[in-house]
């Protein structure tokens, strides 16, 4: 045991300095959770299966009428990946932004936002 | 304090328990004379909430009754939900099951190996043990893309499958964990302190451990020889060749070795998995409905056994799902560990069942007298609590 | 000795207690970054130039905080241990030749006052018994009594050692005990199981690893410091410091020379010594778990106390 011990003494700390060194995160890792819009059919799927109730379908105006989209409250999201899972069109994925402290809950909403032309995915 | 001894509450807030739980020693001296347990401080609500979700969505609950034991909860649960619908699930997927289940139980055992010497108050072989945990919160999170909570199994299957890079990636880790395990193990044998502080600490005589049921490795530090992936194999385990650690020793020492055996076991097994895995596909697609039924589900999770119940009703929901956790079950034997000890030793014997109190804590009344089970209303039993407290005063 | 102002300015400013107590928290930065690297860890960081101003951020913290007294303790106990304990920490070591002036003499010397110095210690720990009794803390009167009967354990040893180094020396007086050093052997050469002993009886003098008995964070939450808070805090924390400068630096005096080196008696010289002396006793704080009481005491009962006397023995015939 003293032969490790003196030997870590001058070894380098494995201790990383975050905030100012910053890993390699794999990729499979499930950050924010981003909607492909144009692929979305509005089945619902998603807001059916999430474990958390943090997806939410809600109407929207586009240039072919009324459609429904999710509405995802990332407050309340587990990072499970369900929902990706069980998309059919395979419209939803991750980032792999996981540093989502906010002062203001608004920021932490992914919902689609109407525009003239058809329908655009937006996060505020 | 009306007795002639001191009573020292232990918990819920204590910096020798990582959960809460509460403890009220009455000591003379250095002597313990006795011990009361409280539960309930970590009950969520869980099997109640269950009721409310379907079978997928109660996948990522149950994983989130406990962080350290996760896999293990979810392998429970999908193999009854997987029972009840009577699919065979493609090998491959059972074999990679098995994977994560012990690379989970290798992590688990690290981190209580790292509590176990912060107890003792060897912080340095905390922080290493921790050090080397990492490497395989890295390998979990190569493989499933999240290090605590994985959301690996589904029912029906795994999520994801491996590739060459991992499994070469996990050889090199389990090669350089072995022969950190192994040192460890060595420290442990030979450190005169250590030896000091768990040899004859927390006796559980086998015929006691039998009698209160005790489970998982505090079991088998008593003699007993039990382990459910051998008596009633799960996953892929009938497959797969491995030794169940046993030791006779009956105190701490030989509950801290048998764990640390079951690392070394765990990389073993991990290595024979890796070369019998059959190919194929890791999933296939289930009916959401789930007919009528009754299932019980047990897997040797890292602290024992751990027992799913789940009964459905033909609909996408559970209509009960009951969890009993292994430290539930060694909750008995600890307090019998702990009479006639000395204060010193506390927190050495509490660590010593790798207490998990998250996983345990799901209160149900039972009346032994009248024989009947039942729950009451918080007002009931806030109202019983008050004239309880209020005539234990009057005796003093 | 000289001038009331020249007095002054020695026992306050240096090397009195501002030097004494800005020189004890450089101390504790030593032995958080060895025990922090000992662990693979870097230790305090960011305050300070590699962290050297995290012992003084520490301090200023706690005298910021509300200096809280419970209705229920004893008052007066309560209020003077923190203050007596730093007091009588600070007063030892102005017997210890620092050298702070080139001669090789400590602000107070006089025939005895080695054995003041380790009278001093010890009532210290009494002061420390009185604080966590008064504090009427369950906690507090296990953490006490523990402290109490470890001094049975490590107060012979260190006394015992202290009569071979006088007996060697022929000398009562500290100052001049680190002069003889200089013109002989140092006593670390000469009486290597002394310092071991020593070393060993410090380790619990200072109540660290594998003796942090009393105050054992996972059993018993603090000890006797667990009813303590803000101010009283602040100077508990100081008053640890300054003992683990005054038995660095005791250790340095009787086994390692003190001040002089060379002929020539110079404060950087007995500071890099107490470095030195802080380091290793860090290591050993990283390297072992921690003893209970019943095993610490038997520890010292069964090997300390026989080392000690065997070095008492052989110092009587070698001269």
């Amino acid at each position: 045991m003293v032969k490790e011990l003196l030997r870590t003494l001058i070894k380098k700390p494995v201790t990383r300095k975050y905030p100012y060194e910053r890993r390699e995160i794999p990729e499979r890792f499930r950050g924010k959770i981003v909607i492909d819009y144009d692929k979305c059919i509005g089945c619902g799927l998603c807001a059916r299966f999430c474990p958390a109730i943090a997806i939410k379908m809600v109407f929207i105006e586009t240039s072919k009428g009324k459609r429904r989209k999710p509405l995802v409250q990332v407050y309340r999201c587990i990072f499970c990946g369900q929902c990706a899972l069980v998309c059919p069109r395979k419209a939803i994925s991750y980032s792999k932004e996981f540093e989502l402290a906010t002062y203001n809950k608004e920021e932490l909403i992914v919902e689609p936002r109407p525009l003239k032309g058809g329908d655009e995915s937006g996060s505020h | 304090m009306c007795s002639e001894y001191i009573e020292i509450p232990v918990g819920p807030q204590h910096p020798a328990l990582k959960e809460p739980i509460r403890f009220v020693f009455k000591i003379d001296g250095e002597l313990v004379v006795d011990v009361k347990p409280r539960l309930g401080y970590a009950h969520r609500g869980i099997e109640k909430l269950a009721e409310s979700k379907n079978y997928i969505q109660n996948i990522y609950l149950f994983e989130r009754v406990c962080g350290i034991c996760s896999a293990a909860h979810t392998t429970c649960y999908v193999e009854a939900v997987e029972k009840l619908l009577g699919i065979e699930v493609p090998p491959r997927a059972l074999f990679l099951r098995s994977i994560i289940h012990e690379l989970n139980r290798i992590h688990s055992h690290l981190l209580w190996l790292g509590i176990l010497a912060h107890e003792m108050g060897f912080d340095t072989l905390f922080m290493y043990t921790w050090r080397d945990r990492e490497l395989v919160l890295d390998l979990i999170e190569l493989m499933t893309g999240n290090r605590v909570l994985y959301a690996y199994n589904l029912i029906g299957g795994v999520r994801y499958d491996i590739n060459f890079q991992i499994e070469n990636q996990m050889r090199k880790v389990l090669d350089y964990l072995r022969e950190r395990t192994k040192y460890y193990k060595r420290i442990i044998e030979e450190d005169k302190l250590i030896r000091a502080r768990t040899v004859d600490i927390g006796v559980l005589k086998k015929s006691d451990a039998i009698l209160l049921g005790a489970v998982g490795p505090t079991a088998r530090g008593s003699g007993v020889d039990m382990d459910i992936r051998r008596d009633d194999p799960y996953a892929a385990y009938n497959e797969l060749s491995f030794n169940v650690v046993v030791y006779k020793e009956e105190d701490a020492y030989a509950k801290t070795m048998v764990r640390v055996d079951e690392i070394l076991e765990s990389i073993n097994i991990i290595e024979d998995a890796l070369s019998k895995m059959p190919n194929g596909a890791v999933y296939v697609k289930t009916p959401l409905k789930v007919p009528e039924g009754e299932v019980v589900s047990r897997v040797e999770a890292p602290r024992g056994e751990l027992l799913y119940y789940i009964k459905s009703n033909g609909t996408e929901r559970p209509e009960r799902v009951k969890v009993r956790t292994p430290t539930l079950a060694n909750i008995p034997a600890v307090c019998k560990m702990l009479s006639q000890a000395y204060i010193a030793d506390i927190p050495v014997i509490v660590a010593s069942i790798d207490p998990c109190i998250a996983c345990m804590d799901r209160i149900t009344f039972v009346d032994v007298r009248k024989g009947k089970v039942y729950t009451i209303s918080s007002r009931e039993l806030r109202e019983y609590a008050i004239k309880w407290y209020k005539e234990r005063r009057r005796e003093c | 000795m000289l001038s009331p102002l020249m007095t002054l300015i020695e026992v306050f400013i240096y090397p009195g207690v501002l030097f004494i107590v800005f020189i004890s928290l450089i101390l504790e930065w030593i032995d958080r970054k060895v025990y922090a690297r000992a662990q693979n860890r870097i230790g305090p960081y960011y305050v300070g130039p590699h962290g050297i101003l995290q012992p003084f951020a520490d301090l200023l913290k706690l005298l910021a905080k509300e200096d809280i007294t419970p209705d229920h303790v004893e008052k007066l106990e309560y209020v003077l241990s923190p203050i007596l304990i730093l007091y009588l920490s600070l007063v030892g070591i102005f017997m210890i030749p620092t050298g702070a002036w080139g001669d090789g003499y400590s602000i107070i010397y006089f025939e005895g006052d080695y054995l003041l110095v380790l009278t001093l210690a010890t009532l210290t720990t009494v002061f420390i018994f009185l604080s966590g009794w008064s504090s009427l803390n369950r906690f507090g009167a296990v953490g006490s009594l523990r402290a109490l009967l470890l001094i049975a354990g490590y107060e012979i040893p260190l006394f015992i050692c202290a009569a071979a180094v006088i007996l060697d020396a022929q000398t009562l007086c500290l100052s001049k005990i680190s002069m003889i050093q200089e013109e002989r052997l140092w006593f670390l050469i000469k009486q290597p199981i002394g310092f071991l002993a020593s070393l060993i009886s410090i380790q619990a003098e200072l109540e660290r690893i594998p003796f942090d008995i009393p105050e054992a964070e996972t059993e018993i939450v603090a000890g006797w410091l667990t009813e303590f808070t803000g101010r009283k805090l602040a100077l508990m924390r100081l008053a640890g410091d300054v003992k683990l400068l005054l038995f660095s630096s005791l250790v340095v005096t009787l086994y390692l020379g003190g001040p002089w080196f060379m002929g020539q008696a110079n404060i950087v010289i007995f500071l890099v010594k107490i470095i030195i002396v802080a380091i290793l006793i860090s290591i050993i704080r990283a390297l072992f778990a921690r003893f209970r009481i019943d095993q610490a005491l038997s520890i010292f009962w069964r090997y300390i106390i026989p080392l000690s006397l065997i070095q008492v023995i052989i110092s009587l015939f070698v001269r």
